[in-house]
């Protein structure tokens, strides 16, 4: 059963690739995004998020690879997928002497929505999003966060089945956050397919039931991100009693090397969510008042940063394989060592 | 076929709200309607000196002026209008993509097509409010009688196709570029090359190929009583006036009969050919078009290399204007089809390139 509806419904991405000139923008992205749940594409400044999101929203040819959008290629069936995406670009750009009002309207006509439909749609969405009090002004007075919500409400007006948002937070109060995140959720929970690219990972973390983590334009492999998130991770402990923590975890068996003072709390490298639970387990076992024990950083962004570092330490143990035979290494060790890798490889 | 159109309606009345709707806009009416009016004013005045009901020109109705205002007011609305499209249409696709607001028409379900066809009406129906800035002059001039009804509608329709022609251009040239004021630039060079290149051509081409013109002469001589040789002048009045002996002259004329081609892609030849001439009782043009025309069709004459002048017989006056033009060959026909083209393939080139999902994309483009 869901073996057909995710053919049927949602994002389904694989093996794409896109070139500007000779330069490789998005390389290899796979993934799946399934209707009813609002998937996070995370990924560093110029990984290549705002590409994807521009060939997911049809304006872009891929150079290979298959995209589906609620079942249809983009390339083939492009008014089918146009009227299926909600798009909401990066970019703030407003139709600047038009109202906020009229831009709604116009875009549902757009969508060719009859007169009456698109004013309707309009007015939801001005309430919706929460510019009412501005509805009648050009949208060139609106501030940036108001442009950004006017720019959401544009990406809704056709009730798309796919929503994609490409850093749809900048810009937004806290709020207005909060009310962002509350509105992802309602659609995903409509039977939507919600992307969001964004930098503020630990939001992100609030809304999304899945990541694609995209780096230099390659997605992440599963086993990749799973191991990045089973990686020792920094839990944060806050007590009245710091110096008599710090002695509860040394003497508990926590390397003296592990533990951070950060401000008013320690910093402790757990290796698992088990570790987390037995470490608080006996840390509140030895009496101590303990008033916060929480992940210093949330799973998503604990796992960009660990699959980033384990990126750049790939490149850096690669380096000297190659200069090997000048370094001090006996140069009959070699041979054994790239069999016992072939080996390894097989 | 009606989705098709309701599309390129939402993107007509998008682009006029957008656009050209402002008070700069109606302040450059302003101006223009102000410009025209003092033209009008000008002309009145002018052929007031003349004497009405008096011979010759009087007599179809080219003294009371209405022919020469009207095709003023005419030429004045081509001249404004294709100087105004270019600023109002340069910018319609490179500009929405600067402004950010390109991609998010294009996501909808607006084709690429849609968006160009709406595009270039808003920017034609824009150059088109000039001509109906200028229409109570145009009333005018016709109120001031003595201009034909094919004159006037021939006129119009002709002046409304170029200003459809540089909008054209216009919206097909911001497409083909990326940055908004190179291709102003581009569109307002097209439109001076169109305008006054084709002149320069014209008249450089002329000037350059020039051919050798041997021509005989028989003047009128004093026959001297004395015995001596003739001589012109001074003229002896008791002497008996002879015809003297054939002489040769060599002299060289510029010959623009070879380019007179060029002058037909000239948007106001082109208007000024195309519009039905009428003549006075001299069989001489009533209005500037006539006039151009004429000028434009004479060229097309080669002219005589071995003229044999003799002035002592009654030599033939030349072919009058309305001989002219009547034997010479119309251009305008092929000066439309050329502008045609050239507005349909820079909107072609513009779709290719606006099209989406884009293929290749020319370095330094963002999309959105």
């Amino acid at each position: 059963m869901s073996d057909t509806q995710s053919f049927s419904g949602g994002i389904v991405v694989s093996g794409v690739r896109r070139a500007f000139g000779t330069v490789y923008a998005v390389r290899d992205v796979s993934f799946t995004a399934e209707p009813g749940t609002v998937t996070a594409l995370i990924g560093p400044n110029g990984s290549g998020k705002t590409t994807l999101m521009l060939m997911l929203a049809s304006l872009l040819r891929p150079d290979a690879g298959r995209i589906r959008i609620a079942g249809h290629d983009p390339l083939t069936a492009t008014s089918a997928v146009r009227q299926a995406v909600g798009w909401m670009p990066d970019v703030l750009g407003s139709w600047a002497s038009l109202s906020v009002r009229s831009t709604l309207e116009t875009t549902g006509r757009l969508y060719r929505m009859d007169r009456m439909t698109a004013a309707a749609r309009a007015a939801e969405l001005i309430a919706l999003v929460g510019l009412t009090e501005l509805a009648d002004q050009p949208t060139r007075v609106l501030s940036r966060g108001q442009k950004q919500r006017l720019s959401l409400a544009r990406a809704l007006v056709h009730d798309p089945e796919v929503l994609l948002l490409d850093e749809p937070a900048s810009g937004l109060d806290p709020v207005a956050r909060i009310e962002l995140r509350r509105l992802v959720r309602r659609v995903a929970a409509e039977g939507k397919t919600v992307l969001v690219s964004s930098h503020v990972l630990a939001e992100l973390d609030e809304m999304a039931d899945a990541a694609v983590y995209i780096e230099h334009g390659v997605t992440a492999s599963t086993d990749r991100v799973a191991g990045a998130k089973r990686s020792a991770r920094a839990w944060r402990i806050r007590s009245s009693d710091l110096l008599g923590l710090e002695h509860a975890l040394l003497s508990i068996g926590v390397a003296q090397a592990e533990i951070t003072r950060d401000r008013a709390e320690l910093l402790v490298a757990v290796g698992s969510e088990t570790a987390a639970a037995e470490l608080l387990r006996r840390i509140v076992a030895s009496g101590l008042p303990i008033s916060v024990f929480a992940p210093a950083v949330g799973d998503l962004e604990h796992t960009f940063l660990d699959l980033s570092r384990s990126a750049a330490a790939v490149s850096v143990t690669r380096a000297p394989i190659t200069t090997m035979p000048t370094t001090s290494m006996p140069i009959t060790s070699t041979p054994t060592d790239s069999i016992s890798i072939d080996g390894d490889g097989r | 076929m009606s989705a098709f159109w309701g599309g390129v309606a939402v993107i007509l009345s998008l682009e006029l709200r957008q656009r050209v709707r402002g008070i700069a806009w109606y302040v450059l009416l302003g101006v223009f309607v102000f410009l025209v009016a003092i033209v009008t004013v000008l002309l009145k005045l002018a052929f007031s000196f003349y004497p009405t009901g008096g011979e010759g020109v009087g007599d179809s109705g080219g003294a009371s002026g209405g022919g020469a205002i009207f095709s003023a007011v005419i030429y004045f609305v081509l001249l404004l209008g294709t100087l105004v499209a270019p600023a109002l249409s340069g910018t319609a696709i490179n500009g929405d993509r600067d402004s950010g607001t390109l991609a998010t028409t294009q996501v909808t379900l607006i084709t690429t097509g849609q968006l160009l066809l709406g595009k270039f009406l808003a920017a034609w129906l824009a150059a088109l409010a000039f001509l109906a800035a200028a229409l109570p002059f145009l009333i005018y001039a016709a109120i001031q009688g003595g201009i034909d009804w094919a004159t006037m509608i021939v006129s119009a329709l002709v002046l409304i196709f170029e200003l459809g022609i540089v909008a054209a251009i216009g919206v097909g040239l911001s497409g083909i570029l990326n940055r908004p004021l190179f291709s102003i630039v581009v569109s307002y060079l097209v439109v001076a090359a169109l305008s006054v290149g084709t002149l320069i051509a014209f008249g450089l081409g002329g000037v350059v190929v020039q051919s050798q013109v041997v021509g005989t002469e028989r003047t009128f001589v004093n026959e001297p009583t004395d015995g001596s040789a003739g001589s012109e002048l001074p003229v002896n009045p008791d002497a008996p006036m002879a015809c003297g002996p054939p002489t040769v002259v060599e002299s060289t004329v510029p010959r623009f009969d070879h380019f007179w081609g060029i002058l037909v892609a000239n948007p106001y030849v082109l208007l000024a050919d195309a519009v039905p001439t009428q003549f006075d009782t001299n069989s001489y043009p009533v209005d500037l078009f006539g006039v151009i025309k004429m000028g434009v069709r004479s060229v097309q004459i080669a002219p005589d290399l071995h003229p044999v002048n003799d002035y002592c017989k009654d030599f033939a006056a030349g072919p009058n204007a309305k001989q002219i033009i009547n034997s010479t060959a119309p251009g305008w026909a092929v000066g439309m089809a050329l502008h045609l083209l050239l507005a349909l393939g820079s909107l072609f080139w513009a779709y290719r390139r606006t099209r989406t999902p884009s293929g290749k994309l020319p370095t330094g483009t963002r999309i959105a």
